[in-house]
Order: C-alpha cells, then sequence, then structure tokens
C-alpha cells in the first residue's frame, strides 16, 4: 500500500531535541578557547570622541578597525554594505559595534568589559517614523531618511477618486517585535592553514561566508561556514549573524585561536534586530453603494540605523497591502524610514504580516462605518483565479478561499456568534483573511540565488542530501527526507541529512521566505527522480540540479511589475474574545484556522507550524509590547517582554485544504509565514467588535483598550 | 567575589549575619536574578551572603493562638498546598511566577523584597499578617503592614533575620483576589488586589483592602476601611462610586515598562468597584 505523503512519520530530530542529546553552539567544546564579548555604543546618536581602555592582562586583546587586515574593508557585505563591522566615529543606534574584547576568562572579561570608558558628543536621535521622517536631530540617509522608496499603481485610481462618493480615511500601526528564539545568537570561529571556519547558529550558512569576506580579504573558498544545531531563529538569524561574524573574522585573523560569542538573553534582546514597525495610511473611495472604488495607501516602516534587507521587506510589505482583495483602482507608495534605532530586519512574515494587519483593519473598519457585516463585505472583494493582484500580476491558481469561509465560519459559530453577541457587549468575534506568496519575491529566486541541490547515491543503498537550507526546529530535516524517500521509493532511513557546511554542500539558499519546501523541496523532488534513473543502490552516483523558474511567470523588477510570486498559499482565522470590564483584559476563547498550502508534506509538521505561528502571532497583537526610551528598548528581559505561555490561549483549531501546486514537491506551497500572517488581524477585530470601538494597532493592550474605552 | 555562609542553625545564621553583615538568601530568586551577569560568569553581588533556604527549623505551618504561624523558609509552593493555609493567599501565590519558581522562593524572600508588587505581601496584609524578627539580641513581633516602608526598603535592623509570619485566622471571613498580571502565567503584576472581610447581620465588621503595584508600597487606605467598618452593606453599593474614587485619589502608581499610571489607577478603582461588588452583592 502507498502511504500518503501527508502522513506523519516521526521527526528525524525528536529524540535528541526533546531527550537534551542537541548540541548548540555553546555546548561544543573547543581546544584552547577564546570567548568574545562586544563593546558597544550606549547612546543612541553622535559620535564617539574616545576610547579609554582598562590595562589589559596577558592574553586579552581589544580588536577594533585597526585590527582589520591589509586590504579588508571596514564593512559587512549585506544586501548593501552599510553597516561598518567596528564603529569608529559616527553612532547610529545605542548597541553598535565598537570593538571586541577577547580573551580566555569570562570572568576577567566582564570586568574588562566594565572598565571600557567611550565619550560621545551627544546629538539628537530618532526613534519613531514621524521622527525619522521629520529628520530629528537632521537626516543621516540622503537628505531626507529615506532609504527606499516605491510606487505601485493598478487601474486609474485618480479616476476613480474624482467621482467618489465618500472618502474614508485611516491610520494602522504596528509594533517592534522580538523574536525569542529559545537559543540567542552564538557562533565559535577558527582559523588555521589560511581558512577562517565558522560554527554558528544560523539560518543561511552561504549568506556569512559572503558577508565576511570583504572584511578580511580572503576568497570565499578560504572560509568555510557549519551550520550547528539551531534553536529557532524565525527570521533572527538571517542577517545578524553577519554582524557577530564580521567582527569573529577580524579578530581570528589577528589572534589565530578559536573564538566564541554567545549572547546572553538580556543583550539579544537589546542589541539585535526587531520586526519593523509599520504605519500605514489607506484613503479609500465608496460609490454610492458602499462598494470600493479606490484604495490609496501609504506604507511607511520604520528601518532603523542601517538598511540591511529593509528594500525588500518594503515591497512584501506594499505588495499584502490589498490583502486577499482585488480592488480595481489601487494606489500604494511606499517608503523604508531611517531612524535612530537597531536595524530592523527579517522576521517570520517578512513585512506581509504588517501589510495584512492594515488591509484588514482597514477592510473592517470601512465595513463598520457603511454598517455592513465585516465578512460579507470582505468576501465580495476576494481575489479568485485570473484575478489581477497590486502589481498587475495574475493569480494563477485556483482560489479555495469562499470554500474555506463556509467551512470555518460553521466550525467556530461565527454567525451565531456574531448575532448572540452584539458589538459592545464585551464578547466579540473577528475574522482575518490572507495569503502569502512563496519564494523570493519577482525573479529572485532567478537572479539572486539560483539555488542548486545534490543527492549523492552510495554504496550501500543510502542517500545523502547536499543542500544549505536549514533545519533550525520548523522541521526541515524530516520533510526533506520524506521528500526524497518518497520520490526514489525508498524508506526514509536510508536517506541522510547533515547539518550542512559551505565547503561540502552547493548553495540552495537562505532557510527564508517560505521558500524550503516549495522551492528548494522541489528541487530535491526533482534530483531524486532523476536519481532513481541512474542509480540502483549498489554503487556511487551523483545527481546535482538548478533552479527553474515557472515558465509562465512574468516580472519586471525596474518597475516591480508582474506576478510577485508564482503561486500563494491562503488562510483564514476566526478568533473570540471576552473582555474583562474591570481591567479591560482580553481573555482569548477560541481561536480557529484553515489553511490552503497546496499540499502538506508531513501533516502534523505543518499543524506545528500553524499553532507555533498563530500563537506567535497573538502574541505580537496582544502582549509583545516593546518600547524606546532614549533610543533602547525598555522592555529587555522576559520578565518584561511578555510572550505568550500555554495559559494564554486556547488550543488552535487547524484544519488544511489541499489544493496542489504544479510547480512544488508533491503539490506544496509555502507555509512557515503564511501562518504567522492573519491572527493578529482577527484579533484586534474581535476586540473590536467586543468593545465597540474601531482598534487601530497592536499590541492591543489593556491599557490601550481602556484608553479606547475612555474616549466616550 | 565574595563570602558565602552556610548555617547549620538559626542560630548560627543569626551569628553570621551580626558578626558579617552577611545579607539573607532564602530561594534566591530575587537576588540571583537581580546580580545575574551573563555565561560563565559570577553573579555581581555586592555583600557577603548567609544561606537560610536549607533551614528545616524554619520550615513548618501551625496553628498557635488563633493564628497560622509560617516558617519563613517554607517554599512558596509548601505554603500553597498546605490544608491551614489560607484561601487568600493559596490564590495569590498559585499566580506567582511558575512551579519551578515556587519550589524555591520563599515568603521571607517575597517580604524581604519588599517590592510593591510582591504578590504574597499583598495577600498577607489583606490577612493583617505579622513577622517575627529575630536577632541576637532576641525577638519582635511587627505589623507587615509597618515593616515594609518604601520599595526595597524594610525596618530590617542589620542583625535581623526574618524567622516567621503570623496570620490570624480570620473565622467566617470572606475573601477576594485579583493579580493583572503582564500574561496569565509566569508574569509580574501590573496591580492586584486583596480583600478579606467580614459581615454580621448585613453590617461590615471587618475590612481590609491592599493594593499592589500601585503605590511605594503595597497600600492599605485604614482611613477608608475605618470609615466603611460597621456600615450597612446597602449603604456600602450606594457609596460604590464615591469609595471607588476615594480609592482612586489616594493611589500614586508610576508609568514603568509593564504598564502606566493612569491604566493603574483606573483598573485599581474599577477593581475595588468589583470588591465592592461583591461584598454588597451588587451588579
Ligand atoms: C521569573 C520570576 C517570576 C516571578 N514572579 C513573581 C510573582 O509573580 N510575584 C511576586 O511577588 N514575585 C515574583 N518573583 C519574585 C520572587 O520570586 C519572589 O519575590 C520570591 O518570593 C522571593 O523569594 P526568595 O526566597 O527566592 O528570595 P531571595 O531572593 O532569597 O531574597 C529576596 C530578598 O529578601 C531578603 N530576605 C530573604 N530571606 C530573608 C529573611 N529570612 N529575613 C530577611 N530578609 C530576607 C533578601 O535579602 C532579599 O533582599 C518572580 C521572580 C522571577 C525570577
Amino acid at each position: 500500500m502507498k502511504e500518503r505523503i501527508s502522513s506523519p512519520v516521526r521527526r528525524v530530530d525528536a529524540y535528541e531535541k526533546a531527550g537534551g542529546y542537541a548540541r548548540y553552539i555553546a555546548d561544543i567544546p573547543f581546544d584552547h578557547l577564546l570567548y568574545g564579548k562586544l563593546v558597544r555604543t550606549s547612546i543612541q546618536r553622535g559620535r564617539i570622541t574616545g576610547i579609554a581602555l582598562p590595562d589589559l592582562p596577558e592574553g586579552y586583546r581589544f580588536i577594533s578597525e585597526g585590527d582589520i587586515p591589509p586590504g579588508g574593508v571596514n564593512q559587512i557585505n549585506m544586501i548593501t554594505s552599510d553597516w561598518p563591522v567596528f564603529t569608529t566615529g559616527e553612532v547610529r543606534f545605542c548597541g553598535q559595534t565598537i570593538g571586541l574584547l577577547v580573551g580566555p576568562d569570562r570572568q576577567v572579561l566582564h570586568e574588562l568589559h566594565k572598565a571600557v570608558a567611550v565619550t560621545y558628543d551627544i546629538e539628537e536621535g530618532s526613534s519613531t517614523i514621524e521622527e525619522g521622517l521629520a529628520c530629528r536631530g537632521g537626516a543621516f540617509v540622503g537628505e531626507d531618511n529615506i532609504y527606499v522608496e516605491h510606487r505601485l499603481k493598478k487601474g486609474d485610481p485618480d479616476a476613480a477618486f474624482s467621482q467618489a462618493d465618500r472618502i474614508i480615511e485611516d491610520v494602522i500601526e504596528t509594533g517592534f517585535q522580538e523574536h525569542v528564539y529559545m537559543e540567542p545568537q552564538g557562533i565559535t570561529v577558527e582559523y588555521s592553514n589560511g581558512q577562517l571556519v565558522f560554527h554558528a547558529s544560523c539560518q543561511c550558512p552561504f549568506y556569512i561566508r559572503k558577508a565576511v569576506a570583504p572584511s578580511v580579504a580572503m576568497n570565499l573558498e578560504d572560509i568555510i561556514v557549519h551550520q550547528v544545531t539551531t534553536g529557532g531563529a524565525f527570521g533572527g538569524k538571517e542577517h545578524f549573524p553577519d554582524i557577530i561574524a564580521s567582527a569573529l573574522a577580524v579578530a581570528a585573523v589577528a589572534i589565530q585561536q578559536p573564538i566564541q560569542v554567545v549572547f546572553e538573553r538580556r543583550e539579544d534582546i537589546s542589541y539585535t534586530p526587531k520586526r519593523h514597525p509599520s504605519q500605514i495610511i489607506f484613503r479609500t473611495a465608496l460609490d454610492r453603494n458602499n462598494r470600493i472604488i479606490a484604495m490609496d495607501v501609504d506604507a511607511r516602516i520604520n528601518a532603523g540605523a542601517y538598511q540591511s534587507c529593509s528594500a525588500v521587506v518594503l515591497q512584501r510589505t506594499m505588495f499584502s497591502a490589498n490583502s486577499v482583495y482585488d480592488l480595481p483602482n489601487v494606489s500604494i507608495r511606499g517608503r523604508a524610514v531611517a531612524t535612530n534605532t537597531v536595524p530592523s530586519d527579517a522576521f517570520r512574515g517578512f513585512g506581509a504580516p504588517q501589510g495584512i494587519f492594515a488591509a484588514e483593519m482597514h477592510m473592517s473598519h470601512v465595513a463598520r462605518l457603511v454598517g455592513e457585516e465585516e465578512s460579507e463585505f470582505k468576501r465580495r472583494c476576494f481575489l479568485k483565479q485570473g484575478g489581477r493582484t497590486v502589481t498587475n500580476g495574475t493569480i494563477h491558481e485556483q482560489v479555495l478561499l469562499e470554500q474555506m469561509w463556509q467551512d470555518i465560519s460553521l466550525e467556530s459559530g461565527y454567525y451565531e456568534k456574531l448575532k448572540s453577541n452584539p458589538s459592545g457587549s464585551f464578547r466579540g468575534i473577528g475574522v482575518s483573511y490572507y495569503l502569502h506568496g512563496g519564494g523570493f519575491t519577482g525573479n529572485g529566486e532567478q537572479a539572486l540565488i539560483d539555488s542548486h541541490v545534490r543527492l549523492k547515491g552510495m554504496k550501500d543503498g543510502r542517500v545523502e542530501l547536499l543542500l544549505s537550507t536549514v533545519e533550525m526546529g520548523q522541521g526541515l530535516a524530516t520533510t526533506y527526507r520524506k521528500i526524497v524517500a518518497s520520490a526514489l521509493g525508498i524508506d526514509i532511513s536510508r536517506t541522510i541529512f547533515l547539518d550542512p557546511s559551505t565547503n561540502r554542500v552547493p548553495d540552495s539558499g537562505p532557510t527564508v521566505a517560505s521558500r524550503s519546501i516549495m522551492v528548494v523541496g522541489r528541487l530535491l523532488q526533482r534530483a531524486a527522480l532523476q536519481l532513481k534513473t541512474c542509480w540502483d543502490g549498489t554503487r556511487e552516483e551523483t545527481v546535482e540540479i538548478g533552479y527553474e523558474h515557472p515558465p509562465w511567470v512574468e516580472w519586471n523588477q525596474e518597475t516591480l511589475q508582474g506576478d510577485a510570486y508564482p503561486a500563494y498559499s491562503w488562510g483564514i482565522c476566526v478568533t473570540e474574545v471576552e473582555v474583562d470590564r474591570a481591567s479591560f483584559e482580553v481573555e482569548t476563547k477560541g481561536v480557529w484556522t484553515i489553511h490552503e498550502v497546496g499540499r502538506a508534506i508531513d501533516e502534523q509538521i505543518v499543524h506545528g507550524q500553524v499553532n507555533g505561528g498563530v500563537i506567535q502571532a497573538l502574541g505580537y497583537a496582544s502582549l509583545e509590547k516593546l518600547e524606546l526610551k532614549e533610543g533602547r528598548f525598555y522592555q529587555n528581559t522576559l520578565a518584561d517582554y511578555m510572550i505568550p505561555t500555554s495559559l494564554d490561549f486556547p488550543p488552535v483549531y487547524s484544519k488544511l485544504v489541499e489544493n496542489p501546486y504544479e510547480y512544488g514537491p508533491f503539490g506544496a506551497k509555502g507555509l512557515g509565514e503564511l501562518v504567522f500572517d492573519g491572527a493578529a488581524a482577527s484579533f484586534a477585530a474581535a476586540v473590536q467588535h467586543a468593545i465597540g470601538r474601531p482598534v487601530g494597532r497592536i499590541p492591543v493592550t489593556p491599557e490601550y483598550i481602556m484608553e479606547l474605552m475612555s474616549d466616550e | 567575589m565574595v563570602d558565602v555562609y552556610h548555617p547549620k542553625t538559626l542560630e548560627e545564621a543569626l551569628q553570621f549575619r551580626s558578626s558579617t553583615g552577611a545579607v539573607p538568601f532564602s530561594g534566591g530568586t530575587d537576588i540571583m536574578v537581580r546580580y545575574r551577569t551573563s555565561h560563565g560568569v559570577l553573579p555581581d553581588l555586592p555583600w557577603p551572603i548567609v544561606l537560610l533556604g536549607h533551614l528545616k527549623e524554619l520550615q513548618y505551618l501551625r496553628l498557635r493562638k488563633g493564628s497560622l504561624c509560617i516558617g519563613a523558609e517554607t517554599t512558596l509552593t509548601d505554603v500553597m498546598d498546605h490544608e491551614l493555609t489560607p484561601p487568600l493567599l493559596k490564590q495569590a501565590i498559585g499566580l506567582m511566577a511558575a512551579p519551578a519558581l515556587r519550589n524555591l522562593g520563599t515568603l521571607a524572600g517575597n517580604i524581604g523584597n519588599a517590592s510593591p508588587a510582591g504578590d504574597a505581601v499583598c495577600a498577607l496584609i489583606a490577612l493583617d499578617a505579622s513577622i517575627e524578627l529575630a536577632s541576637p539580641r532576641g525577638r519582635r513581633v511587627v505589623s507587615l503592614d509597618l515593616f515594609i516602608v518604601g520599595p526595597g526598603r524594610t525596618i530590617l535592623a542589620e542583625d535581623e533575620l526574618i524567622t516567621e509570619i503570623i496570620v490570624p485566622i480570620g473565622e467566617g471571613h470572606i475573601s477576594w483576589y485579583k493579580k493583572v498580571g503582564t500574561r496569565r502565567a509566569n508574569a509580574l503584576s501590573k496591580l492586584s488586589v486583596s480583600a478579606d472581610w467580614a459581615v454580621d447581620d448585613n453590617v461590615l465588621t471587618h475590612v481590609r483592602i491592599a493594593l499592589g503595584a500601585v503605590a511605594p508600597v503595597v497600600l492599605r487606605c485604614r482611613d477608608i476601611e475605618d470609615d466603611m467598618t460597621g456600615m450597612k452593606l446597602p449603604e456600602i453599593a450606594l457609596q460604590r462610586e464615591d469609595l471607588m474614587n476615594r480609592y482612586k485619589c489616594s493611589i500614586t502608581p508610576i508609568d514603568d515598562q509593564r504598564s502606566s499610571a493612569a491604566y493603574r489607577k483606573q483598573a485599581a478603582s474599577n477593581l475595588v468597584g468589583a470588591v465592592l461588588d461583591e461584598m454588597t452583592g451588587g451588579r
């Protein structure tokens, strides 16, 4: 009997991780290991005027810009190269690397670190989007503090606005979010025989190699990055490991001994990137039947003090700014704003959660204002197969949203609950609809990544998977092995997947963008089918294949026009809440979700992602307040930065519908980010219904609800 | 590096403390967190410490002359699980931190920490608890309400230790507890309200309302309590808004990383309203 690909198998890493046998970077011993501690800026903006070091005992070094080897540059080679390895003069944010103290004894390092005295000329800095746009303290990026600006246009919004019967304006805002991966950032570096070897908790081994090369003027081949067991990442280990690795590279070349940097939790919360805060302003034109005829969107994201990947995040925000709706006339302006905060960076959803939250809340505000039931109002605008996206691309697949809604509205009792709990009754139910495009935006998979995977059939009948996308807790080791085993028709126990090293595996790209299964899994499937034709399990045979773009996808990266993504995954989330009349605390009574991800490679892993993603989004929506005070994060411990516990939300109902995608392995599409995208809006909509007042920002804390309730 | 004393008896502990000035260390769940540094580095303790958490002679719950006497080193878990413990205290401890921490933390530590957000302290003050302090000079008993004088400040003398918590058994008392935490579990209080009262023939004969995290210390408004005592319940119901307002005016909360002063004021007054409703059967 043939097993369905979706039937769960035991996760290949379950035993070692649940049992505590897995070794993370801080657990792996090295001979003659030195420790590194970053010396950082302590002001938000200004200039360094002096650095006074204590007397360093023998064996201790302070590594800074002057230690960059001949030919090396003081730059980290990310998407742009604006972020220096070591700050010399200009301080753009609190927590920038000045240097690295290195030595054998952490107690001594701790004392030395406390004794470093840095003096500054302090300048006025900016923290918020408004302050950034107003160039508080003077612009520090271009003339206007804008890293990138894009505009999109669909239809003829100007004409439509001139015919509007009514125009509704709205501002929707989202805050910072900290990743809280279970394992903080950590890397160990070794240097010998002219080679740098990194052991890193990371998502993208090849990014690290590329990022550090210019600072130490080394060839890519002489830099080797091993990914080690990684305790969660959520996007936080996409680029930030580059920052640590660059400083470590310079130190390792100078000292020629293994050096380890492992962050402490408070350090990790204080100084590593966060999700981009957003402020999205809508103007929506209605005709006299209250139908939307045009929408104007002005999306601003807080990119922080260096650019990192903000340009790409901004595109996702813009492309998601109409959520699942096909509106006739749309204009979207997007700006990534420079501020003096820790550079914002990748975080599960990569800009989409902000766009979706804003669009969903705005649509529900419009529905309330015109006196229509939200779900009815939204459903009338659903994208359909053949429909047009905001980049004037086409929805190629069948869209099952309507059928999914029939299912989940019944399961959640949406309509009855709506009726029995009128608006303002302190009980409420809310819904959000959402989508996520799988893979890199536009032609990124082709132009930027061009991923390759290799399969090595061995004499003993086993097959090794060689690729650079990583297991970081999300279950990839299991799903990859399952794909290859199924395609070859062998048992999963005959497949091997080891944590990748850049010197052993081809570059299958970074572990990001919901691409690992849809794009890279597909490569594995193709490679396995090819191996099957030429390998009989008794001799060695290697197959390597590369990415092929679906032929019908058209995209222009200059104009951002066409199919921004080849395929989308879809979801609906319904949330029911009760608001306490005295304390304004929100109790979540139920959460119901339904997702269409093509086909699940492993149902248990998919449901795990749904649970984790939805709870993470509910935390973002309600608890995870992260404020800045003089450029520092105010909630910088896990006692103050609140992520949900198992008591904060009820179990999540999770259902899947199938809609196989031709270019995904066994029909699979993207999943990891989709499941984060929608829950925040459904929660906020439920609270809004419960208190009978529009909610315009997250987190929806009891303090914010009190504010809304007192606006009588 | 600091000196750490590990006494075998309370007597030895008192000697260490008076001769070295060592700071009492019970479960360490406040101290170790406050002075933690980073991986592989000792906590930055500024003074010598004397360990107390292991002293069996200070771990007990027993009845004495109409009061429940709790050894100061009894863990929060043991206090919570004991049949003699009043429901109000059980409720408050049940919402403190998480099981692992309650297995280490003690009542002495929660009191000694003197935080206005100390949850057990809030319940104990509503229960009219006093504490016994011991030193080589002898023993004294003080009302808990008067022991804590500011955030992190108490009247504990240089040579004293908290040895016992004394909770009068209020026969027939009714109690009410609400913690507004930063989340549902393992959370610190944004504010909390503990109330304990008694009613005889429709007349309020005893009332204590303690408010946590809304002033520099856990707060009782004795004047309001005095005014309410002896009032008929319907009269209290009539004065609901007025009483809520008096509480609102008496508290002096702050903005901090967990909440805002405005919210604390509003929510505390609403929760006092909830206490009054429970008392009078209103709403
Ligand atoms: C994750 C976490 C969650 C927490 N959640 C809560 C919560 O929900 N509610 C809450 O109220 N607290 C909470 N706390 C704080 C702490 O756990 C409690 O205050 C606990 O009761 C402290 O007890 P301890 O024995 O560990 O104190 P210790 O750390 O040993 O001591 C605390 C203070 O009391 C003094 N002290 C200790 N014993 C004596 C004694 N015998 N005589 C005189 N002084 C003494 C010490 O010198 C010190 O100043 C939390 C802490 C953490 C880390």
